[in-house]
This record gives C-alpha cells, sequence and structure tokens, in this order.
C-alpha cells in the first residue's frame, strides 16, 4: 500500500447466499481525490459503499482504511474507524426527536471528540457553511428536504472525518432543491475533502469527479477520469447506460 | 347505603395505599424486566432472544392469578423477608406479591418496546453506528428515545391493566383494595356498596393515570411538532 492512500479495496466479494451482487471490486482512493460511482440501479453501488464502512458486513476480500483492514478490525476498532468515515445517507436520517444543533453535536460530545462548548461552537460554523446558521434550533421535520440534508452532511462533518461517503444524496430530494445539496458538495470538494459518492446526477460527476467508477452487475464495469468515461469510452455498456441518462 | 364509610373509611384508605404501592413496585419491575427481556429478544444471540421468548409465552399464557400464587409460595420458601405488617399486610406477602406482578408486566411491556424499537427506521441505527457510535449507545440515546414515544399509548394501556389486575394479590392475602371491600362486605354481610367503592377506587387511580400518560405524551410530542 502506498502511503497516500486512504482506502484499498481488493477483491471484494459480496452475496446473499446463491445471489452475487459485488465481484472482483478493486480500487484505491487517495488523499482528497473524489470518486463517483454511477451505473443502472441495481449494480451494487450502494451495497459497495456501505461495505467501505462496514455497514454491510459477509464480504470477502479487503478493505483497507488508513492501513487498517475492516473485515478483521475489533468492535472498538472499527467504532474508531467509522468516526473517521463521514457518511450521509439518501434519506438524511436525522435524529427527529433532537434540535438541528443536538443532531450534529450529539456524537462528537457522546464519543468525547470536542468538549460540548466546542461541539456547539463547531456546530454553527458548519451550520454556517452549509447555509443554515438560522435553523439550530428547529427540528427536522421543519425543515425540507434540502435542509435536512445539508444538517446531515454537517452532521458528518462534525467528527473531523477523512474520508466523506455519499449514497444518493439527492436521490430523494425534489428537484429544485437538488442544486442546494449539491452546491455544498462541491464546496466541500474545492476544500480537498476525499469523498466517495453514490449519485445518478451525471453533470455533478462530471464536475467533481477524479475518477469515476461504472458499475454494472455487481462489477466495475469501466473506470476512469470523467472525460475517458463521458467522451472517450468504448465500452457499450456504460455508452448504452449514459445514453438512457443524460 | 353508603353510611358504613364514616366507620370504616380507614380501612379503604389503607386498602387503597396498599394498591398504589404494589402498583408502582409492580410497574417499575415489569419496566426494567420489559427492558432487559427485549434487549434479550432482539439480541443476535440465539440463545438469549430463546429466553426472552420462553419467558414472553409463559407469561402470557397462564392466569395472572395462578402466577401470582406460584411466585409466592415459591418465593416464601427461599426468600426470609421479616413478618413487619405493613398498610395492614406482611411484607412477607407484599413483596413476593410485587414481584410477581412486575413479572407478569415485564413480558407484556418488553413486547410493547419491541413494538415501539421495530418502528423505527432502520437508518436511524445506521446513522448512529455510521457516526461511530456503539451499538449500545444508538439503542439507548437515539432509537429507544424515539420508541418510547411511540409506545406511550400503549404502556399507558399496561399500566392501567397492572393497576386493575393487582387486585389478584388479594388471593396471596395482601390486603389492597379489593382484599379490603371484601373484608368490610362479609362485616355488613352485604357485599355490593364496598365493592362499588373499591371500583370507585381504582377508577380514579386509573383516570389519573391515564391524564399523567397523556401529559407525557404532550410533553414528548411537542418537539416533533415544533416549526420554525
Amino acid at each position: 500500500m502506498t502511503e497516500e492512500n486512504i482506502i484499498e479495496v481488493k477483491n471484494l466479494k459480496k452475496a446473499y447466499a446463491d445471489n452475487v451482487v459485488l465481484e472482483d471490486i478493486s480500487f484505491t482512493v487517495k488523499k482528497s481525490e473524489k470518486v463517483v460511482l454511477i451505473g443502472p440501479s441495481g449494480g451494487g453501488k450502494s451495497t459497495l459503499l456501505r461495505c467501505l464502512n462496514r455497514l454491510e458486513g459477509d464480504y470477502s476480500g479487503k478493505v483497507v482504511f488508513e492501513g487498517e483492514e475492516l473485515n478483521s478490525a475489533s468492535k472498538d476498532k472499527l467504532r474508531i474507524l467509522r468516526q473517521r468515515m463521514g457518511m450521509v445517507f439518501q434519506q438524511f436520517n436525522l435524529f427527529p426527536n433532537k434540535t438541528v444543533l443536538e443532531n450534529i453535536t450529539f456524537a462528537p460530545v457522546k464519543l468525547k471528540v470536542d468538549t460540548p462548548q466546542k461541539a456547539i461552537e463547531h456546530a454553527h460554523s458548519l451550520l454556517e457553511q452549509v447555509g443554515l446558521s438560522e435553523k439550530a434550533d428547529a427540528y427536522p421535520q421543519s425543515l425540507s428536504g434540502g435542509q435536512q440534508q445539508r444538517v446531515a452532511i454537517a452532521r458528518a462533518l462534525a467528527m473531523n472525518p477523512e474520508v466523506m461517503l455519499f449514497d444518493e444524496p439527492t436521490s430523494a430530494l425534489d428537484p429544485e432543491v437538488v442544486g442546494e445539496v449539491l452546491g455544498v458538495m462541491e464546496k466541500l470538494a474545492a476544500d480537498g475533502m476525499t469523498m466517495i459518492i453514490v449519485t445518478h446526477e451525471m453533470s455533478f460527476a462530471q464536475n467533481v469527479a477524479d475518477k469515476v467508477l461504472f458499475m454494472d452487475k455487481g462489477r466495475i464495469a469501466d473506470s476512469g477520469n470523467p472525460k475517458y468515461i463521458f467522451e472517450e469510452t468504448k465500452n457499450t455498456r456504460t455508452q448504452s447506460f449514459l445514453s438512457k441518462v443524460m | 347505603m353508603f353510611d358504613f364509610l364514616k366507620q370504616y373509611y380507614p380501612v379503604f384508605l389503607e386498602g387503597t395505599a396498599q394498591t398504589i404501592l404494589i402498583s408502582i413496585i409492580g410497574i417499575f419491575i415489569g419496566i426494567l424486566l420489559g427492558l432487559v427481556f427485549v434487549m434479550f429478544r432482539l439480541s443476535k444471540h440465539k440463545a438469549l432472544s430463546y429466553i426472552a421468548r420462553v419467558y414472553i409465552a409463559i407469561v402470557r399464557g397462564t392466569p395472572a392469578m395462578i402466577q401470582v400464587m406460584l411466585i409466592y409460595y415459591t418465593l416464601s420458601n427461599i426468600l426470609a423477608v421479616p413478618q413487619i405488617q405493613f398498610l395492614g399486610s406482611g411484607l412477607d406477602r407484599v413483596i413476593p406479591g410485587s414481584i410477581a406482578l412486575g413479572i407478569n408486566s415485564g413480558a407484556y411491556t418488553a413486547e410493547i418496546f419491541r413494538s415501539g424499537i421495530i418502528s423505527i427506521p432502520k437508518g436511524q441505527t445506521e446513522a448512529g453506528i455510521s457516526l461511530g457510535l456503539s451499538e449500545k449507545t444508538t439503542m439507548f440515546s437515539i432509537i429507544l428515545p424515539q420508541a418510547v414515544r411511540n409506545i406511550l399509548p400503549a404502556l399507558g394501556n399496561e399500566f392501567i391493566s397492572l393497576v386493575k389486575e393487582s387486585s389478584v394479590l388479594f388471593y396471596i392475602g395482601v390486603q389492597e383494595v379489593t382484599a379490603q371491600a371484601l373484608g368490610v362486605g362479609g362485616t355488613l354481610y352485604n357485599f355490593v356498596p364496598p365493592l362499588i367503592v373499591a371500583a370507585a377506587i381504582y377508577f380514579v387511580l386509573t383516570f389519573v393515570l391515564s391524564q399523567l400518560m397523556q401529559l407525557m405524551e404532550k410533553k414528548m410530542g411537542r418537539k416533533y411538532a415544533q416549526s420554525n
């Protein structure tokens, strides 16, 4: 493993009984790199992303994060590794019984990453970063989907992660608010965050990605920089997928 | 018709206090057992889950009266409780009796908790885990508070049943309201008026309890409805 690889996936394979959902997956992610996973639904993108912080277990092969192999990591070690990987979900998954501020400060305070005072200051600066300063005391239910997702991003960032995982962050949003969430992600990318993103937003992928992985039927069917994937590839499956979604 | 109350009201007061006492202990033990057994029931360890299933099945499938008697006669053999009189009954009966009520209620409470926990979307657990929280912290700080809010009406029902069913302790000689009413009835050679008084007392107790539960529901629900 080279020094700069934050994540290394090697020969990852996952199956539910006889149904193979991921096979022969290998790739690396360098610091500050933006990797975008695209491909048809059911192709294994989300499952792969969820293997990276072991929300999905029971796979064979290796996922190495900052030199630690996740599959053999102890429960305690795994928790520490997860603290260093932020995750943003399609359905936001904010805690509905906590205010926006409490959503953001809960984990850092509970895990003693920050003192309560510091966590609150940090939360306010994160809210400013995602443009929701005035919503600190609101409950998630009173926010729009786009606002909720921006809070979810702030919540993940509150742990100062090394890597951010995005699982179709805009798929559950009304079209008119997709832009505000992508805007926050673009800013994050520009700030040098390492990001792995599952998305159907092709123009976003084209703008932000350093590397695009096209996944189909549980395999990485094609990969390369955006220019290659979106313009040069000779792979017929990639071409036919892109022709349908663009 | 209720002239006897002038003379016997202290008996009813004592019985009411006894009923409240055994109900509170029963509810408390029921909540504790409910929490423990719901964790067993949902545990990945098959053995724990099996133990919880057996406990719930047995308690739900047998009469409370028999449970109370079995627990009383068993416990009184192995538990040496001093024969202190409290509110008209020996503690050697009150303590096993309330424990029995708790054991009975625990099975129902465990199932109520389970219904609450499985009603919370899986994404909530995943959000907690992905932040690096332990499964335990996620369960107790994120899932359970939301679950409890959802199950308050069902819990209220269970508590109300427990207050009423605490009358089964009459069979092991705990002088709770029903026992006292029957005692007074025996002295008067007329059971109807004292039983009406007992029924009224149960009604007031459960009414107050249900009001308390509603208050709690409102308090816990307020957050969610609030809009900014």
